[in-house]
This record gives structure tokens, C-alpha cells and sequence, in this order.
């Protein structure tokens, strides 16, 4: 585990917590498109973000479950991340 | 007010994930076989209940019929429900490309019981072993009995009239009531019915509290209805869809209509009461014939609630007898469910399936595991027995006291 929250790691939850598969390179390519377009819906973020925050002991910033794609949602928990260390 | 052309509601699909088959297929094979598939329940965590026998489905593999991203959301009853909706939409060959062109002329209505119990289960352990920050966002949904309704319109496309209800076993046939009704005010296609996933720990634990649950041991005596041995119900898992249509919809789409959902009334008399029962079953059955227009002479077959304790048992077969007539005590009666376990409000509308099936093939299923019959009935056990059908009534009653009654016509164009 990483300090910052790598798109490998996001996949990873993203089908953990929404069974969505979409791999870290795809993820990648398509990092400005909207969560919904991925198939992530608002539940499916929130169980995301809850899985990070029991991982790394911290909270997440409020408005993480409102990312509306992956670029803004790794931007905005890394950030906090980094702020946090 | 009244029409000129009311919409008649046809069904033009069949979906069954039941214990004896998770097709519509192999589920009337065996009905009409009347192979009992009631057996000692292995659902990890409930061996070691007081719960003995069960009617599992141990062949559906759900990775196979739902998309990981469903599995992962939803509960088992939910997956049996968007297997048998996918199942009842390609009997009634609707293909997704025909519902995507229009999509809010296709609705959804289920009924469920008791909801999402293993999903629920899974999450509250993670509660109390982990901590509320372990519960996934989806127990807030997934746990639902409206689950299936959602979850069917979400993964289908559909965006036409949704809806649940809540009624106890006989919401399985008031769901399909509700289905008649959206079509009647102008919904081309309805997809309608019940599954229920109740055997998880939990759940099962829930239902020992049911006075009327049969903890006998023995597969072959645990589920006796109308004989003097009865002694109480077996619990079943899975359930059917069916797609209830306008018929004129379905004549310009060139689909067969199987059937017609012609009447149907339900009543309340309160849980447990089964004395009681008796009225309240009558009257549902009354208002089913009057909504059918239909003479108690007419009925061609009944197809039972059949709970299996005496009282309850006596009750329906006097129930029968005072809406029916003479004609109660000659009229082919038969509970097919005792080869599976009741399902609650998901054996309603199997026992619905059925009754199309055994319209179309001119066979009353059997009543398996039941001989010496002690009410004045025509039970049919042992084997089928062939029959001409036109007309078929569905009866339903649940532990907390809804009776309902579905009078069901044989389409007018025979199944392929």
C-alpha cells in the first residue's frame, strides 16, 4: 500500500465495493468520464470512499463521494492524503 | 366508468427459478411429474436449526444469469427475480432491442415477503464484528423487499409504471392483479411477480417464531396439506415472472397469448386466523368471479393455498365449497407446491405458471406426498391427470392473514 491512492487501487475497489470491472489501464484513459458512465453509482462511491477511509485510518474529505470522475476523485483524496501525512 | 374494448392483461411469458427446475422448462417437467424435490435443508449456518426440511435451489448459478455489478448489489431474491424476469421476457420474445425503442411502455411489479435476509444477515455481522464503518453502502437497498422492482427496471431499461406490494403470501397474486390493472389504464407490458430468498440463518431463524412452520424431519411427511397427518408448511426459495401484456399489444406483436388474468379479489382476516380464513377466502374468490364474469360451473380446476395445518386446511376446503357451490366437491383441486415448499408470496405465482401450463397441456399436476385426503375436495395426487382447462383458479393465503383469489382464462391461441 501506497501513500497516494494509485487508479490500480481504485480499480481494485471499484470492484470490490460496485462490481464493476474496469482495468487500471482502461481507468486510466478514461479518467475524465463520469462514475455514472463507468457504472459506479452515488452508493457505489460511498462504499469506495468508506473502503479507503477503514484502510488508511483516516477520513476522506466530504465531498469525495461527490467526485464525479475518477481524475477529480484521486485528486481530491490524495490531497487530503498528502495534507494529512 | 367503462369502456367499450377494455385492455385485456394476457400473459405472454413465463419465468421460473423454483427448487424443481430453474427454467420454465425443467420447473413444469417436474410439476407435472410431480417429483418431490423437498429435502433436508444444507444452507450453510441453518443445518443445525429446527427448521428440517426446505425447498432449495440448489441448481442456479447466479454469476451465470446476472452481471457481477447486479451480484454484488442485491440479494439473492433479487438475483432469482432478474433471472426469472429475463427468462419471461425471452418466452414472450421481447428482446431488449424491442423494449429499449420504447421503454416507458414497460413496467415493473413485485412482490417479496421478507426481503433481502442473506445480503442483510452479511452486513449486520460486519456491524457487530467490525464496526458500523464496515456496512456497505448497498445494505441500504439491497436488504428492501421493492429491491426486485428497482432492480429489474434499472437492469432492463424499463422506465414505464413500477411498483411493490406488500401483502403477506397472497401479495404474490395481487401483484399480478396490479400488473392487469397498469395494463388496463394503458401500459402495453407489465413484468410481474414474486421470488423470495428465505433460507439464510437469519431468516430462517425469523420463521421459527410461525406457529405453522413444519419442523418435521422426514422430506416425504413434512409437508402434508388436507390429510389428517398435516403438520404445517415447508419454507421454499425462488419464485417466477411473468409478462403480462395488453392482448391487443400482444396480437399486433404476433405473440401468443397464453392466458388471461380475467378476476381477482382480495380480502384480510388477520394473522393466524384461520377459522376465519374461511370467509375471507370465499369472498376473494366470489370477487374473483365476478370480476371474471365467470359462473362457479365454470372453473375447470382450482389450484390451492394448501398450508398444511387442519384448521387452515378445513378452513379453505369450506371456503371453496361456499363460493363454489356443488361444484366445490367435483371440481379438480391440486397444491403442486408440496413438491417444493411454499415459497410465500412467490408460490402464488408459481402456482399461476402452473395453471398456464396446465391450461395449455391439458393436465392437472399432482399433489405430491399427499394421499387420504379428509375434506370433501377432489384433490389430485398420485399423477397428473389429463383434463380439458379453460378456466383455472389461483388460491393464496398468508401467515399475517391477506387471502387472494386469481381466475385465470386459457388464451385463445394455443402455445407453440
Amino acid at each position: 500500500m501506497s501513500d497516494r491512492i494509485t487508479v490500480e487501487e481504485l480499480s481494485e475497489l471499484m470492484k470490490k465495493a460496485a462490481g464493476v470491472t474496469v482495468a487500471p489501464q482502461e481507468l486510466e484513459q478514461r479518467s475524465d468520464s463520469g462514475f455514472d458512465a463507468l457504472g459506479i453509482d452515488s452508493l457505489g462511491l460511498l462504499g469506495i470512499v468508506g473502503e479507503l477511509e477503514n484502510r488508511y485510518g483516516t477520513p476522506m474529505p466530504p465531498d469525495a463521494e461527490k467526485s464525479k470522475s475518477p481524475r477529480q476523485f484521486l485528486e481530491l483524496v490524495n490531497g487530503a492524503l498528502l495534507a494529512g501525512a | 366508468m367503462s369502456e367499450p374494448h377494455p385492455r385485456r392483461a394476457a400473459v405472454t411469458g413465463i419465468g421460473v427459478v423454483a427448487p424443481n427446475g430453474t427454467s420454465t422448462e425443467t420447473f413444469w417437467k417436474s410439476t407435472r411429474e410431480g417429483i418431490s424435490v423437498l429435502d433436508r435443508i444444507t444452507r450453510e449456518g441453518c443445518e443445525h436449526l429446527p427448521l428440517r426440511v426446505a425447498g432449495e435451489i440448489r441448481g442456479f448459478d447466479p454469476p451465470s444469469a446476472i452481471e457481477e455489478r447486479f451480484l454484488v448489489q442485491t440479494d439473492r431474491f433479487t438475483h432469482f427475480a432478474m433471472a426469472a424476469a429475463d427468462l419471461a421476457l425471452d418466452d414472450a420474445r421481447l428482446p431488449r432491442s424491442d423494449t429499449d425503442a420504447s421503454p416507458f411502455s414497460v413496467g415493473v411489479v413485485t412482490a417479496a415477503g421478507s426481503g433481502g435476509g442473506e445480503f442483510g444477515q452479511r452486513e449486520l455481522q460486519q456491524l457487530w464484528d467490525k464496526g458500523s464503518r464496515f456496512v456497505g453502502p448497498y445494505q441500504s437497498i439491497a436488504w428492501f423487499y421493492a429491491a426486485s422492482t428497482g432492480q429489474i427496471s434499472i437492469r432492463r431499461g424499463f422506465k414505464g409504471p413500477c411498483g411493490v406490494v406488500a401483502s403477506d403470501e397472497a401479495g404474490g397474486l395481487d401483484a399480478l392483479a396490479h400488473a392487469a390493472r397498469a395494463v388496463r389504464r394503458g401500459t402495453d407490458v407489465m413484468v410481474a411477480g414474486a421470488t423470495e430468498a428465505p433460507l439464510a440463518p437469519y431468516s430462517v431463524v425469523c420463521q421459527l417464531g410461525y406457529e405453522e412452520l413444519s419442523t418435521v424431519e422426514d422430506p416425504d411427511r413434512a409437508y402434508r396439506p388436507f390429510t389428517a397427518a398435516a403438520c404445517g408448511f415447508v419454507p421454499a426459495e425462488g419464485g417466477a415472472m411473468l409478462v403480462v401484456e395488453a392482448e391487443t399489444s400482444a396480437r399486433e406483436r404476433g405473440a401468443p397469448v397464453r392466458a388471461t388474468l380475467a378476476g381477482h379479489t382480495a380480502t384480510f382476516t388477520g394473522a393466524s386466523r384461520w377459522k376465519q380464513s374461511r370467509e375471507g377466502l370465499a369472498e376473494a374468490i366470489r370477487g374473483a368471479l365476478r370480476e371474471a364474469d365467470c359462473a362457479p360451473e365454470e372453473i375447470d380446476v382450482v389450484f390451492a393455498d394448501a398450508l398444511g395445518v387442519p384448521e387452515a386446511d378445513r378452513a379453505e376446503a369450506l371456503a371453496i365449497a361456499d363460493a363454489l357451490g356443488p361444484h366445490g366437491t367435483r371440481v379438480p383441486v391440486t397444491a403442486p407446491k408440496t413438491a417444493i415448499g411454499r415459497g410465500y408470496g412467490a408460490a402464488p405465482v408459481l402456482d399461476v405458471a402452473a395453471a398456464v401450463l396446465a391450461m395449455e397441456h391439458g393436465v392437472i399436476p399432482p399433489t405430491p406426498n399427499v394421499f387420504d385426503v379428509c375434506h370433501d375436495l377432489d384433490l389430485v395426487t398420485a399423477r397428473a391427470r389429463a383434463a380439458e382447462l379453460h378456466t383455472a383458479l389461483v388460491l393464496s393465503r398468508g401467515l399475517m392473514g391477506s387471502n387472494s383469489a386469481l381466475v385465470l382464462r386459457r388464451g385463445a391461441t394455443d402455445a407453440p
